[in-house]
């Protein structure tokens, strides 16, 4: 027999072994026909763009619309493909390795269960990277390509009516700022957000739920009810103004603290319209979104760390 | 050092499950001790539903014990160290199907922490081993139960563990493939590698186990060596080839002199099933 190397200094890092779950999932989900769909209907729900019909309205108004449908369309086409991977992807994976009796061997290996839980969330949360990665390339191309034409339509226009230079390059300008660019990744990267934190719930829900069905269904539930949080919130502290307001701003901070804002993510309208969003907003949306996923994940292990399986 | 270790070691292992919210808890195992000193080939065996599974979920740490404890090498169950230096194969494993064969041995043992050379001669040595060399490309969506059954055990192996559990090992696999089991089980034990395992296929228990229990109703009824539990003390067994009849009758009156001793029976020994399915299936002689 070989010499016994101690097995306790072999085992790696923690690191290693979320990543290798991590990776596995990934495999796992992108090799699925669910989602070779998924992806398959999200590019063509942007690529439609490519081909809009003509327009009506002179270039001068329609130039921006244009751009900032285009705009919302697309992002709206990824929130809502990222959250229903998001969802359904985690609400997926957990169930199979029982069903499989994978999580036999994988548990059975010295994997702590917060690894395999964290992985499996890297997993997910992969697929998520590279889906949006594909669909914003892919979104700003198009926006890329409209925008040429546009600003082409309005210059000719301009040239047409005799608009003096500045009122021509105003015009331009405009046009610019509503293509893509920074603002727009930034959209994107809180798109991203919002589908991790949907994640991590669905990782919370799918330790004790029983089936895919069930974590799916909650899931999409509780982003619906995150989306009415805040209006819920305003509503409560305009009614309960001078002596409650205190108990109330500590009850909604504390309903704050374990169910996510959606209503946070609104930055993602104003990019649409044509705002600059601040470094310091994304940079807290991006904190919130991590304090968020670390929490579901915690409060996931501490269900699973226990469970029979 | 005086007494080694043992590699498993059961204590008033219970194991309660919830039925419904009404009815009374089902006790899967009860009161169950056992331990297995390192390099013994252990064999469960019992009924359906005796509790064979759920003692050794119980020993993986995959169930939190009722009440007792189970140890590995010295190392409570509960905790993630103890599962160092073990191999499980679950009954009727079945893995990620969109996976091939050779990345499924490669996750397992990143999971033990093996990369890079090590790694990859690792899953060469098993797929070899269990005789999967020209299948570790395919996906496992297309392998038999048998082959399944093969990459389970392999995925079991892959850290060169001290102790392997195996849930009915053989279950689906044909005889020739069982058979290499059996022999892959003999030579892990020759390595010094314990191995504890439940069957249904008692022959193959007695085959390669040294020691038995006999787990029933979550209980264990026997246990002990094996040659302790089933040798007839009192009898004899003498098998001799071309015999003539005279040989026989000689025999046979020399006993009716013994006072005391009688034939219990006599007649032609039969060859098994199994060592003909292996004579005609692969043209080797097939008894041990
Ligand atoms: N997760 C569970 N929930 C409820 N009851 C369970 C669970 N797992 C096992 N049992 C019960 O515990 C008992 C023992 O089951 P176990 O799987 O250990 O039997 P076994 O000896 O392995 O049987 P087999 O030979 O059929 O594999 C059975 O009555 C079974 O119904
Ligand atoms: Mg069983």
């Amino acid at each position: 027999m070989n010499a016994h190397v101690p097995a306790g200094k072999r085992r790696g890092g923690h690191v290693v072994r979320i990543l290798t779950i991590g990776a596995h999932a990934f495999t796992q989900l992108a090799r699925m026909k669910v989602f070779h769909f998924l992806a398959l209907f999200a590019v063509l729900a942007i690529a439609s763009n490519f081909l809009n019909l003509p327009q009506h309205e002179g270039p001068e108004s329609a130039g921006a619309a244009v751009l900032r449908s285009i705009k919302s369309w697309s992002l709206g086409a990824m929130t809502l493909f990222s959250v229903v991977i998001a969802v359904a992807a985690t609400a997926l994976l957990i169930p199979k390795d029982i069903e499989d009796r994978t999580l036999y061997t994988i548990l059975a290996k010295p994997v702590p269960r917060i690894d395999y839980l964290a992985g499996r969330l890297l997993g997910v949360l992969l697929l998520l990277f590279v889906s949006l990665l594909a669909m914003d390339l892919l979104m700003t191309a198009v926006l890329q390509a409209r925008t040429a034409i546009v600003l082409g339509e309005q210059r000719d226009m301009a040239a047409a009516l005799g608009w003096p230079h500045d009122a021509v390059e105003s015009l331009l300008a405009e046009t610019r700022a509503a293509g893509p660019g920074w603002p727009l990744q930034g959209a994107v990267a809180a798109v991203f957000v919002r589908a991790a934190v949907m994640a991590s719930i669905a990782l919370l829900i799918s330790t004790f739920s029983t089936s895919t069905l069930f974590t799916t269904v909650v899931g999409l539930l509780v982003y619906f009810i995150g989306h009415f949080q805040a209006d819920a919130r305003d509503f409560w502290l305009q009614g309960g103004e001078a002596g409650e307001g205190a108990a109330a701003r500590l009850a909604s901070l504390a309903l704050a603290l374990v169910l996510p804002d959606f209503q946070l993510f609104n930055v993602i309208d104003a990019v649409i319209e044509g705002s600059v969003v601040p470094l310091a907003t994304l940079g807290r949306l991006v904190l919130a979104g991590g304090y968020y996923v670390v929490l579901f994940t915690l409060a996931s292990w501490f269900i699973f760390a226990e469970k029979e399986i | 050092m005086s007494e080694p270790v043992p590699a498993v070691e059961i204590r008033h292992l219970v194991k309660d499950f919830r039925t419904s919210f009404r009815r009374r808890p089902l006790r899967a195992v009860d009161d169950l001790s056992l331990t297995i000193r390192a390099g013994e080939v252990y064999g469960l065996i019992g009924p359906n539903g005796s509790g064979k599974s759920t003692t050794m979920k119980a020993l993986l740490g995959l169930m939190a014990p009722t009440s007792g404890s189970c140890r590995i090498f010295g190392k409570d169950s509960l905790k993630v160290d103890s599962r160092d230096e073990v191999g499980f194969l679950p009954e009727n494993p079945y893995f990620h199907k969109h996976l091939t064969g050779v990345e499924t041995l490669r996750f397992y043992g990143r999971l033990c922490g093996l990369r890079g050379r090590a790694l990859d001669d690792r899953v060469v040595e098993l797929l070899d081993l269990v005789g999967l060399t020209d299948a570790g490309g395919r996906r496992l969506a297309g392998y038999s139960k048998g082959m399944l059954q093969r990459i389970g055990l392999a995925q079991a192996l892959v850290q060169e563990p001290r102790l392997v559990i195996l849930d009915e090992p053989t279950a689906g696999v044909d005889p020739v493939g069982s058979r290499g089991i059996r022999d892959l089980i003999l030579a892990l034990r020759d390595r010094g590698i314990t191995v504890f395992l439940c069957s249904h296929l008692l022959e193959q228990v007695q085959e390669v186990c040294d020691h038995v229990g006999i787990l029933c109703g979550g209980r264990i009824v026997r246990e002990g060596r094996l040659d302790d539990l089933i040798s007839i003390e009192d009898q004899t067994e003498i098998v001799i080839r071309r015999a003539g009849a005279d040989l026989v009758e000689r025999i046979t009156a020399l006993v009716g002199e013994s006072p005391g001793a009688s034939i219990v029976r006599s007649g032609r020994p039969r060859t098994t099933l199994e060592r003909l399915f292996l004579e005609t299936t692969t043209g080797k002689e097939g008894g041990a």
